[in-house]
């Protein structure tokens, strides 16, 4: 009888709290459309692909030091200083953080966004990797490996701009980006110095050079493509390139410093 | 039924039964149902006048609740008490007790389920000078809980029963509501009065920033506090005081007022908790919650309505940042410009306006 009663008075008052519902009529935002729309399949017996790499010539400028002291958690992991990297030379004289993507040549062709998310890692005060690139409709996880609070703040012009506190220790964020956009600006609302850059682009053809200035576009459709590379600081380059069937093309950009 | 209610009635039954008292209030205040004009209830002793600590002003009193030395204890004593739950487990201490300022201490209660939406327990300490009570402001005064008729007889009969039944058939109680309230059963009415009227005096001034700002103690604040507080008030910095207001004479650090500012957004940024929306369906009231006051503060982490900022520090490098982008956005939450500094001494501000409890509300 008791258990009955409490269990009736539990009813009731879960009933009556008009407590708040979990935002599940809340309408869903950037969600995948609801038509599958018909995928594009490379066939691999023609696929052909670009590769090459980005040279540097110029002096290579001195590392800059940044200013950190706006938080001394920051301070504290760098205690030798804590470089800008919007110019990252590397040994073999090519340059790191370029992104390279097809511009124009798959007019028409849609392709599946990956399941698999790109992370963005907020670290040691610092975004992690600082160029990432991104297909519209993919995954972007962005993780707080910090013991600091972030405030992650994509300013995107023709995507939709947010921004969001992340503490440490709490999940990743869950993003994605409907539209082509090359680049988008990160920050971080609370460490002024924290930079990344994301290039969205509705295919799969696009890479970030790393510490050997290499890249490559693999399994390409043949076609007539024109190429583009962005730095940072350097601004945009491109080209225009042949791929045939079942070919390997090689093109090089070569960036220029003072 | 939901997943969720099952559950309550499964695991929290007793719980539920605590929250009963409180959560009556929502359901009771709707307005539309004329009340019968049935005997009225009001207190029998002489009303006391609550003596109000530095930095606060009068503690407002309804006309029909002037609280008495008899309703004031007897209220403290069904606030601490176990009894009040099914089980004997549970008091409103439990989630709202002084060894945490007046809260639970934890992110969102336990116990509560799904059915609270996953709020943390404000403070009850200062809840006396709240136009409207809960995060959403679902209920009205604390009064409120002395409850109008009850929107859903059906829904609410049972709570009335549970708790009356047993206070009634206490050994203690009935002699104590009687010494209250006059001749006569307990009811809930008189349960709730009494524990409105023990609320009202849970109250806390008197900090170190009440000594400096209202008491002319200019050796009260460290420095960084002092800066802090200028830095609270700047416009152009930190501009706290926009909602969590100070006044001339007295500050109770909340406007009343319901603001977004992003709190509660899950991973893919959308808000989990719709606060004020809840009750009023008025599309910029999505995802607002009434201003929390500020007193005791350093005591009653982990902070905002679910709990999700562990410290002061944490809650302020959140403002630095500017909360959280969503379409309801307040307009005065924005990116902060603020030093180091700056920042820690916002915080040492913060941790100034812990205040004196009076020693007759602790158990
Ligand atoms: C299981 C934990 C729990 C228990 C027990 C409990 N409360 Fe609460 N209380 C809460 C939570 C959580 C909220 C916030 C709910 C919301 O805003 O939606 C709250 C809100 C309140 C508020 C509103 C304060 C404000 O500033 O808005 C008051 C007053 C209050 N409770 C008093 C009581 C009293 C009196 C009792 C005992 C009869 C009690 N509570 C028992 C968890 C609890
Ligand atoms: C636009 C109004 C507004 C402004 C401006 C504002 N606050 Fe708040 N504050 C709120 C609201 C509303 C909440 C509760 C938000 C929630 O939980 O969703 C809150 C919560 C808090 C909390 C947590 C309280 C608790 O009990 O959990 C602290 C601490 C705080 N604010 C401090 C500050 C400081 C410091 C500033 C200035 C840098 C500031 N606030 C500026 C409205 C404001």
């Amino acid at each position: 009888m008791k258990t009955l009663a409490m269990a009736a008075l539990a009813i009731a008052l879960a009933a009556c709290s008009s407590a708040p519902k979990p935002a599940a009529e809340a309408p869903k935002a950037d969600k995948a459309p609801v038509a599958k729309p018909d995928y594009f399949k490379v066939d691999a017996s023609t696929a052909g692909s670009v590769h090459g790499k980005i040279q540097f010539r110029g002096k290579k400028p001195a590392r800059k030091k940044i200013d950190v002291s706006e938080d001394p958690m920051c301070a504290k992991m760098h205690a030798a200083g804590l470089f800008d990297e919007s110019l990252v030379v590397n040994p073999n004289g090519t340059l790191a953080n370029v992104f390279i993507y097809v511009k124009s040549g798959l007019e028409g062709k849609t392709f599946e966004p990956p399941k698999e998310p790109v992370v963005l890692d907020q670290k040691g005060c610092g975004f992690s990797p600082r160029v990432i690139g991104i297909q519209t409709g993919q995954p972007l996880n962005v993780s707080n490996s910090d013991p600091v609070t972030h405030n992650i703040h994509p300013m995107a012009q023709i995507n939709r701009a947010w921004n969001q506190s992340q503490d440490p220790g709490t999940e990743p964020l869950k993003r994605r980006f409907v539209q082509r956009e090359v680049m988008i600006k990160v920050k971080c609302n609370i460490h002024s110095w924290m930079r990344a850059w994301i290039g969205a682009v509705e295919h799969p053809y696009f890479a970030v050079t790393g510490a050997n200035g290499a890249f490559e576009l693999p399994d390409l459709p043949p076609g007539d493509y024109t190429i583009e590379a962005w730095h940072e600081v350097y601004g945009v380059q491109e080209q225009k390139i042949t791929v045939k069937a079942s070919s390997k093309e090689e093109i090089a950009f070569t960036f220029k410093g003072e | 039924m939901e997943p969720n209610h099952r559950n309550a009635s499964i695991t929290t039954p007793l719980v539920i039964l605590m929250l009963s008292v409180p959560c009556l209030t929502s359901c009771g205040s709707t307005k539309e149902t004329p009340k019968t004009p049935a005997a009225v209830v009001a207190p029998v002793g002489t009303p006391v006048e609550i003596q109000t600590p530095l930095g606060l002003p009068p503690v407002p009193i309804p006309p029909g609740n002037k609280p008495t030395a008899d309703t004031i204890a007897l209220g403290k004593k069904l606030y601490y008490d176990t009894k009040l739950s099914a089980d004997d487990t549970i008091s409103c201490a439990s989630c709202h007790g002084p060894a945490h300022g007046f809260t639970d201490g934890l992110p969102v209660s336990t116990g509560v389920g799904g059915k609270l939406g996953g709020r943390s327990a404000p403070t009850v300490l200062n809840a006396a000078y709240s136009p409207v009570q809960f995060w959403d402001g679902r209920a009205g005064s604390l009064e409120d809980q002395a409850g109008g008729p009850v929107a859903n007889p059906v829904e609410m009969n049972m709570p009335h029963e549970v708790v009356v039944k047993k206070l009634n058939a206490d050994a203690e109680y009935p002699k104590l509501f009687e010494k209250a309230f006059g001749p006569g059963p307990v009811t809930l009415e008189k349960v709730q009065m009494a524990i409105a009227s023990f609320e009202r005096t849970v109250i806390a001034g008197n900090s170190p920033f009440d000594r400096y700002q209202f008491g002319g103690d200019k050796k009260a604040l460290s420095a960084a506090a002092i800066r802090g507080l200028g830095l609270f008030k700047d416009p152009a910095k930190g501009n706290c005081v926009k909602c969590h207001t100070i006044e001339e004479k007295y500050a109770l650090f909340s406007d009343g007022k319901f603001h977004n500012l992003g709190v509660g957004m899950n991973a893919e940024g959308e808000l989990s908790d719709l606060g004020r929306y809840t009750q009023t369906k008025v599309e910029a009231d999505k995802g607002a919650f009434r201003t929390p006051t500020l007193r005791n503060i350093a005591q009653t982490g982990p902070y905002m309505h679910d709990g999700s900022a562990k410290t002061l520090r944490r809650v302020v490098d959140f403002y630095v940042g500017g909360g959280n982008s969503n379409p309801q956005l307040d307009k005065d939450i924005k990116k902060l410009e603020l030093s180091g500094r700056e920042r820690e001494d916002l915080v040492a501000f913060l941790e100034s306006l812990t205040g004196e409890v009076p020693k007759e509300v602790l158990p």
